[in-house]
């Protein structure tokens, strides 16, 4: 490669005759090009100059308008078809600011008009962001009639200013289910330069949280436009070709209407989540957040106070506690322990231990939560009684290894697989994790604690709610399906939502009744810990759980501690115990016992669904409808 | 390496013209970005710092003679990504003419532009003769074929033909025989009936737009009919700046591409237009010079082709603006927003000035054999 360059050193210079036709045939390019520029400059003459006036006359006149014409919003119904989420027009007030001439005027006009403050009407004219001139800036969304009226009326005095109407969600029966419908807000400017939304532009609504996000794009429909032809004072001249919007697609929710307005109403008041599904499908059935918050309040608009509120950062209105938010099992663990120490022949139905209110293990005092203890207790009463001692000396047996593993099984640890954004996987503690985070190895009294429910472990309700569902059923895990279908306006089935069966639990159906029989024991039996769920006509199982939130020496009377320090009460349960048609689970943070707070809850839940399937009133006082002691023979 | 002679015989005034286009590109694009509403400006901005570094290395560290050793190598590479396309280029607007590499996407085909300019440039200075005939033509004609058919196909017919012009350039440059021009003009039109079947219904509108241009204003004609209102309305002096409201408003399409012209005419008017044409006539007036001045035959190819290159780009775009030419796409060189046009623009630049600065090395009382 060498020798090559050097002989390109030595380039040929051109011969004098040569570099003569060189230059001359250059000279010939430059006389082309000055002719080019001499033709454009000309041209430039001809069509600026010459022309000039016609051509302004032209682009002022030139006012072809291409208005969007919005689709409406697919709706949002329960499973029986009643409507959650509807659409109604929304009026709002616009500014086009090409149209404008006098800004400070129209200002002084709209102000008492609109019955705010110029400066407001400014700052939101800022907040827009800028884009093209020509796009309608939105002033006032959802203006009421009276103020529609009078602007309306002052129109013409009002150049750049007019009315649109769009479609805005409007809710028939009230905000129900606000954290699974989720609500609608203004495309942000980044979201429109990162295109995540096909065809939004500043100003659109678009979901931003549950449902209305996740399915934005089947709900929100297809655009269309219509160009219009206008003349110089923004006046229709005619209308030059129309493509209609496609309305979005509506979205059938397996959600029960009342079952859900019911379970709302039960955890008002409390800070917290209910799950109720179907357990034979995995279908949901009401799903609750509290605190809850107000569609209709984000349809309107929200304040700054209002979003103060909403971001309370101790009740996280906002937070879809269900599934966003995790909490300690408590002795709703004990369901798994006593499927694993049965499974791994651990215990047996006749294994018993003493309860006397404390364990030591090594130097460490270990509690049972009923301080004066159980006495001689068997597998039954130490589910039916919540024992933990029995479940201390269970779970040592068991080891820490195997917890783990059932809790897995279990659905524990990983992700539900529900169709929502953010779900929180919850949290199963290994040994391994433990030398990781902390460098220290696993105690064998975190293996007691993790055996009631306590210690690292953390769950959603969700998860819980799946996990009473799979018990029920006889075993099956199902991942929770909040949907049913997916149909266009005219009820053609774009897309159903099948229940999927994830995987079963690892349990035996001997061992797997003998569990439920205790289950049905904690409701139904006189010492049971959730025997404030015992409805008279239909049999209930479930569990109590009371999280601690704080270690406890002595036992505090719980309405004297601090409502931050108080215990989270759980409670999981299924009904009717024979032919499981709801699976219910209940958290309400702080506030004391599983038994006493969240149980009752789960009862008027099953009570409001039975009182919904029976064709017939149910006979409330009728007692003995079941023999109660003949429940064994059932389950 | 460094010497005292690189100052006294860099180009200025085409330097100069350069900064200016890049300004006026800038300020002109800084309106377009608010008309279509994504900022196209600051991103060219990146394409103008990095063209002009690379510019700025090359006529500094570069010796353009190389370019002549390793033409074939220009040629391969040039064919390889044309046909890598076909394979993996990204699809625009109906057209397959982007290679992604991850963090940026290149056009092959505005590579392909310089990289003819070089090739046909080589194979006339390997290749010396007094003035060519058809017979001595075949083989450079063939060799570009390659490359044109393969651009013709993404389908991208503007760029197809234009390469077809800088060829023609340059065999003009190299002195094609009277009979020989006489006998190619002739098949040209006795063809064009041929070609006419050839092209694509899209294609077939455009030059019949272009023939018959307000028979529908609202239909394909509806781009061209708006750049002439856009460049008209501008009158002598100009709307002002951002507030072109042809642009603005959204009559005028590919503002910040193709159409970057008629905006400019629009908000600046008569005097803004002529300007901007007073600056490119300074370039390709430079740019000739540094033909016909250079000292042997590669230079000289090299220089006249570049430039012939930027004079066909800006006929071609301004043409069409104008509705002196049908629409074609091809960019207006530093004004119209595209990092590979920018690129490719600022590197023949910079091999423009390099081919100027080594001038010296043949003058006399240097070693010449």
């Amino acid at each position: 490669m060498k020798f090559k360059i050097e002989t390109i050193w030595h380039v040929k210079r051109f011969h004098r005759l040569d570099q003569e036709a060189n230059k001359r045939r250059c000279d010939v390019a430059i006389l082309i090009m000055f002719l080019c520029l001499v033709t454009f400059c000309a041209r430039l003459w001809h069509l600026q100059v010459v022309q000039g006036e016609h051509f302004r006359k032209k682009s002022e006149q030139n006012r072809i308008r291409s208005v969007r014409l919005q689709p409406p919003r697919g709706k949002i119904l329960d499973r029986t078809g009643r409507l959650l989420a509807g659409v109604k027009p929304c009026f709002n007030i616009c500014l086009i600011e090409e149209d404008i001439t006098d800004m400070e005027a129209l200002l002084a006009k709209l102000s008492p008009l609109l019955g705010e403050t110029e400066a407001d009407i400014r700052t939101r004219l800022g907040s827009e962001q800028k884009g093209p001139k020509y796009i309608p800036i939105v002033i006032k969304r959802g203006a009421e009639w009276e103020v529609l009226s009078k602007i309306e009326s002052r129109l013409f005095s009002l150049p750049g200013v007019f009315i649109e109407v769009t479609p805005a969600r409007e809710y028939p029966h009230g905000s129900i289910a606000p954290h699974l419908l989720g609500y609608l807000g203004e495309v942000s400017r980044e979201d429109i330069l990162k295109k995540r939304y096909s065809s939004a532009r500043s100003g659109d609504l678009v979901g931003k949280y549950g449902i209305e996000k996740k399915f934005e794009n089947d709900l929100a429909g297809i655009k269309g436009q219509r160009r219009l032809e206008v003349d110089a004072k923004g006046r229709l001249v005619r209308v030059i070709d129309e493509k209609p919007p496609v309305p979005g697609k509506d979205l059938y929710l397996s959600v029960d209407l009342e079952l859900q307005r019911a379970s709302e109403a039960l955890m008002k008041g409390h800070v917290g989540a209910l799950v109720a599904m179907d357990p034979q499908t995995g279908r949901i059935l009401a799903l609750v957040s509290a605190p809850a918050f107000d569609l209709d309040a984000f349809a309107a608009g929200i304040d700054h106070k209002e979003w103060e509120e909403l971001n309370d950062p101790v009740k996280r209105p906002l937070q879809n506690k269900a599934l966003q938010d995790r909490y300690a099992p408590a002795s709703t663990f004990k369901i798994v322990i006593e499927a694993a120490a049965l499974q791994e022949r651990v215990v047996t139905q006749h294994t018993s231990f003493e309860c006397t209110g404390s364990y030591r293990l090594g130097n460490s005092v270990f509690r049972c939560w009923s301080w004066r203890g159980h006495g001689q207790t068997n597998l039954y009463k130490a589910l039916v009684e919540s024992c933990d001692i029995y479940f201390y000396q269970v779970g040592l047996k068991l080891g820490i290894k195997k917890i783990i593993d059932y809790a897995r099984d279990f659905g524990l640890g990983s992700k539900t697989g529900i169709e929502l954004p953010s779900e929180n996987p919850g949290f199963i503690a290994t040994p391994d994790w433990k030398l990781r985070k902390y460098n220290e190895p696993w105690q064998e009294g975190e293996t007691l604690i993790t055996a009631i429910g306590q210690g690292f472990t953390l769950v959603t309700p969700l998860q819980m709610a799946c996990l009473i569902s799979a018990v029920a059923n006889g075993g099956t895990l199902y991942r929770p399906v909040y949907l049913e279908k997916l149909t266009g306006p005219d009820g053609h089935i774009f897309k159903s939502f099948e229940s999927d069966p994830k995987n079963k639990l690892p349990v035996s159906e001997s061992n797997l009744r003998m569990i439920k029989k205790a289950l049905v024991g904690v409701v139904n039996d006189e010492k049971g810990t959730g025997n404030k769920c015992k409805l008279t006509d239909v049999i209930v199982a479930g569990k109590t759980g009371t999280a601690q939130v704080i270690g406890q020496d002595r036992r505090h009377q719980d309405e004297k501690l601090d409502w931050r320090y108080r215990d989270h009460a759980w409670f999981i349960a299924y009904a009717p115990a024979d032919r499981p048609e709801l699976a219910v689970a209940v958290l309400c943070e702080h506030a004391g016992h599983g038994g006493s707070i969240a149980a009752p809850i789960a009862r008027e839940v099953f009570e409001t669904w039975f009182k919904i399937q029976s064709p017939w009133p149910v006979l409330r006082h009728y007692k003995n409808a079941f023999n109660i002691n003949s429940v064994d023979d059932h389950v | 390496m460094f010497d005292r002679r690189f100052l006294e015989h860099f180009d200025w005034w085409l330097f100069l013209s350069i900064l200016l286009l890049m300004v006026i590109g800038f300020v002109n694009l800084n309106s377009g970005s608010e008309a279509t509403g994504y900022p196209f400006q600051w991103k060219q901005l990146q394409w103008y710092i990095a063209g002009s570094v690379s510019m700025l290395i090359l006529v500094v560290f570069f010796d353009y003679r190389l370019l002549a050793v390793y033409s074939v190598h220009i040629y391969l590479i040039m064919v390889f990504m044309l046909i890598l396309i076909v394979f993996i280029g990204k699809t625009v607007g109906g057209s397959q003419r982007w290679l992604s590499l991850g963090f940026m996407n290149i056009q092959p085909s505005e590579l392909a532009k310089l990289a003819t300019v070089i090739v046909v440039s080589s194979y006339f200075y390997h290749d010396d003769k007094p003035e060519y005939g058809l017979m001595d033509l075949w083989r450079p004609a063939l060799l570009m074929l390659v490359p044109i058919y393969l651009i013709y196909q993404q389908p991208d017919l503007g760029t197809a033909l234009f390469l077809v012009f800088i060829f023609a350039s340059l065999v003009y440059m190299a002195r094609l025989k009277w009979t020989s021009f006489l006998l190619l003009l002739g098949s040209a039109i006795a063809a064009f009936p041929l070609v006419w079947e050839f092209l694509k219904p899209y294609q077939r509108n455009r030059i019949m737009d272009f023939l018959f241009p307000g028979k529908d204003p609202l239909g394909a004609g509806y781009h061209i009919s708006q750049s002439k209102i856009a460049i008209g309305s501008g009158q002598i002096l100009g709307k002002g700046y951002m507030k072109g409201s042809q642009a603005h408003l959204n009559f005028l399409p590919e503002v910040h591409t193709d159409f970057a012209f008629s905006i400019w005419a629009e908000e600046w008017g008569w005097v803004g237009a002529v300007f901007l044409l007073g600056v490119f006539f300074l370039m390709l007036y430079r740019g000739f010079l540094i033909a016909s001045q250079s000292r042997e035959r590669f230079g000289a190819f090299l220089a006249f082709g570049i430039t012939a290159m930027f004079l066909w780009q800006i006929v071609i775009n301004i043409g069409m603006v104008m509705g002196l030419m049908p629409v074609v796409g091809i960019p207006l060189p530093l004004i119209s927003y595209g990092g590979s046009s920018v690129l490719i623009t600022l590197v023949g630049a910079g091999l423009l000035l390099n081919v100027r600065l080594r001038r010296f090395m043949f003058q006399k009382g240097t070693k010449t054999r």
